[in-house]
């Protein structure tokens, strides 16, 4: 059997056990829509401000809420590789004559559907808010492409916290004081300008600042191609740190 | 033709805990081979080197003529393994658990969906199949990781304590089956901690106590390696009743352990009588005093020195409760 096979069952398999668990779904859902709802209306007069360069504060928001998305929803997949390791499903993917790199792509391949499907909701959502979207229902695609590639980087780093701990919980507090911080200190919720210098800084060695930029051009602006391949740029380097990083915890976890 | 050659296996955790240390053993096609040991004797280490979880430390393992260490992957298509710890996806249905180690195992969709419901049917579980296996009982459990590791028709199955935490009548009809695949061609290759298991399934049995391999054979040859009967007193004056005993006639062996003193003797029926009357002359008084046939409890006490301590994992029924009030 193939290496592209055996991934598929497992992906198959990973989604078929968040399916299951309805309400666990419903809450992956509906907390990005929560966001979506109370930042837009919390901020929404920043919209006004002088200086600010978007139509309203909810055309620049869709984009940072997929990444806030991508990034909560990455730092979940350690959380089901603990639980495989616990329940014994581990051991039986271990045990059978399948290549064992399958076992987290199949993980990393779920993380970034369920990705996806969120993105997917916030773009709808959005949209009947008002958001309107400069480049269509291709640039929408591209959006989640490039939202669910970004989140799959992040998995590697959720995954190797997990296999290095063993522990749930560690597992999710330690994603959890990742993502905020990492999200504040890019131009996720404030446009670079209306940023103090310092953290305008700090946000251009922030990979966030990337992706929500291409996704905020595709929004309001068009196809800004380089835009576009700084963000796949950027999740590239990230992505290759972090999944080698998550492969080689993988090997030490089961060796 | 042997299906397992094992040469000098040993396994050592954090560079000093010697979890098994040197064992050497074979099983041929189609016997049952049974690794009987107290909690923590190796057993677990042992099986999980066999089926390519764990490395050795040292020695070679062959498992169906591939070495586990250089080719675990020709091994892994020709195993089945249910581990002591149950691997069983509780949101998945029985039935889907079922496809997925099939799949997992390179079958098609198709034939992985014909093999489940066949083996639904064996295991009796077909009316809970399309159920989410974390309602199921540990017995229902227990068949269905079972079931996982007969997806693919392995002719040899490691089963490992496949029913500590069973209740008499579920381990009965577990034994029922495996004799039942057995027959059918499939070696078994099973550890436990019960004697009456070892016994009541294994062609050939091996004791391993604290990694090292104590003694091995068929159950008969180990039961006719004792001798004879066993008589067991406990005494506090362990020293007098040892050279009391030793005094009789006809005495194959004396051993001591604690406070209990066992002898070995050709027929133990006639001889309680005269132990008793010799110790009452020494001025001991036996607290406890059991006579008994060869038996494996004798076999592993006999070569290291303690019973057989099994601890349970379920819940004592109230029959053990009772027993245990005098």
């Amino acid at each position: 059997m193939t290496y592209a096979i055996e991934s598929m069952i497992l992906l198959r398999r990973n989604l078929l056990k968040t399916r299951r668990v309805p309400m666990l779904l419903f809450f992956a859902l509906f907390q990005p829509l929560l966001f979506l709802f109370l930042f837009s209306q919390i901020f929404s007069s920043l919209g006004d401000l002088p200086g600010f360069p978007y139509e309203s504060y909810l055309q620049f928001l869709v984009p940072s809420i997929i990444a806030l998305t991508a990034l909560n929803s990455a730092f979940q997949s350690g959380m089901g590789t603990v639980t495989d390791m616990d329940d014994g499903m581990l051991d039986k993917f271990l045990i059978a004559p399948i290549h064992r790199l399958s076992i987290m792509t199949g993980r990393i391949l779920s993380d970034g559907a369920r990705i996806i499907l969120q993105a997917t909701l916030i773009l709808a959502v959005a949209w009947l808010m008002g958001t309107r979207y400069a480049t269509g229902v291709a640039g929408m695609l591209v959006m989640l492409v490039l939202a669910a590639l970004f989140g799959m980087a992040w998995a590697g780093l959720s995954n190797i916290i997990a296999l290095r701990s063993g522990n749930a919980e560690l597992t999710m507090m330690i994603g959890i004081l990742i993502t905020f911080p990492v999200l504040f200190l890019s131009t996720a919720f404030m446009p670079e300008a209306l940023l103090p210098d310092w953290l305008g800084t700090v946000a251009k060695f922030n990979p966030i600042t990337y992706i929500v930029e291409a996704e905020r051009a595709l929004v309001n602006e068009g196809w800004d191609w380089t835009a576009i391949g700084q963000s796949l740029a950027v999740t590239l380097v990230l992505g290759a740190i972090t999944l080698t990083g998550a492969t080689r915890a993988f090997r030490k976890a089961i060796s | 033709m042997s299906l397992i050659e094992v040469t000098d296996l040993a396994k050592v955790f954090d560079g000093e805990i010697r979890a098994v240390d040197g064992v050497t053993f074979h099983v041929d096609e189609g016997e049952v081979f049974g690794f009987l040991g107290p909690n923590g004797a190796g057993k677990t280490t042992t099986i999980r080197v066999l089926v390519t979880l764990s490395a050795a430390t040292s020695g070679t393992a062959i498992v169906d003529g591939f070495d586990v260490a250089a080719n675990p992957h020709d091994v892994r298509e020709r195993i089945g393994y249910a581990a002591q710890f149950i691997g069983v996806d509780g949101d998945l249905t029985g039935r889907e658990n079922l496809v997925l180690q099939g799949r997992l195992h390179g079958m098609s969709s198709d034939g992985a969906n014909q093999q489940a419901d066949h083996l639904l049917e064996v295991i009796d579980l077909t009316e809970a199949a399309d159920r989410k296996a974390g309602t199921y009982s540990g017995g229902m459990r227990r068949r269905l990781d079972l079931a996982q590791a007969l997806m693919h028709e392995p002719r040899l199955l490691f089963l490992d304590e496949p029913t500590t935490g069973l209740d008499p009548q579920n381990r009965h009809a577990l034994w029922a089956y495996l004799r039942e695949l057995n027959r059918d061609g499939v070696t078994i290759f099973l550890t436990t901690q019960y004697l009456e298991e070892a016994d009541a399934l294994a062609d050939r049995i091996a004791i391993i106590d604290q990694g090292k391999l104590v003694v091995e054979g068929t159950p008969d040859e180990l039961k006719a390696g004792i001798g004879g009967d066993t008589i067991s007193v406990t005494v506090d004056d362990v020293e007098g009743a040892v050279t009391t005993l030793k005094g009789l006639d006809d005495i194959l062996e004396v051993q001591a352990h604690d406070h209990e003193v066992t002898l070995y003797v050709a027929d133990g029926g006639s001889r309680v009588a005269e132990v008793v009357r010799a110790l009452d002359a020494a001025g001991i008084a036996p607290h406890t005093l059991e006579m008994s046939e060869p038996s494996l409890d004798q076999v592993f006490l006999k070569h290291t020195g303690e019973h057989l301590r099994v601890e349970e994992v379920a819940q004592p029924s109230r029959m053990v409760m009772g027993r245990t009030t005098r």
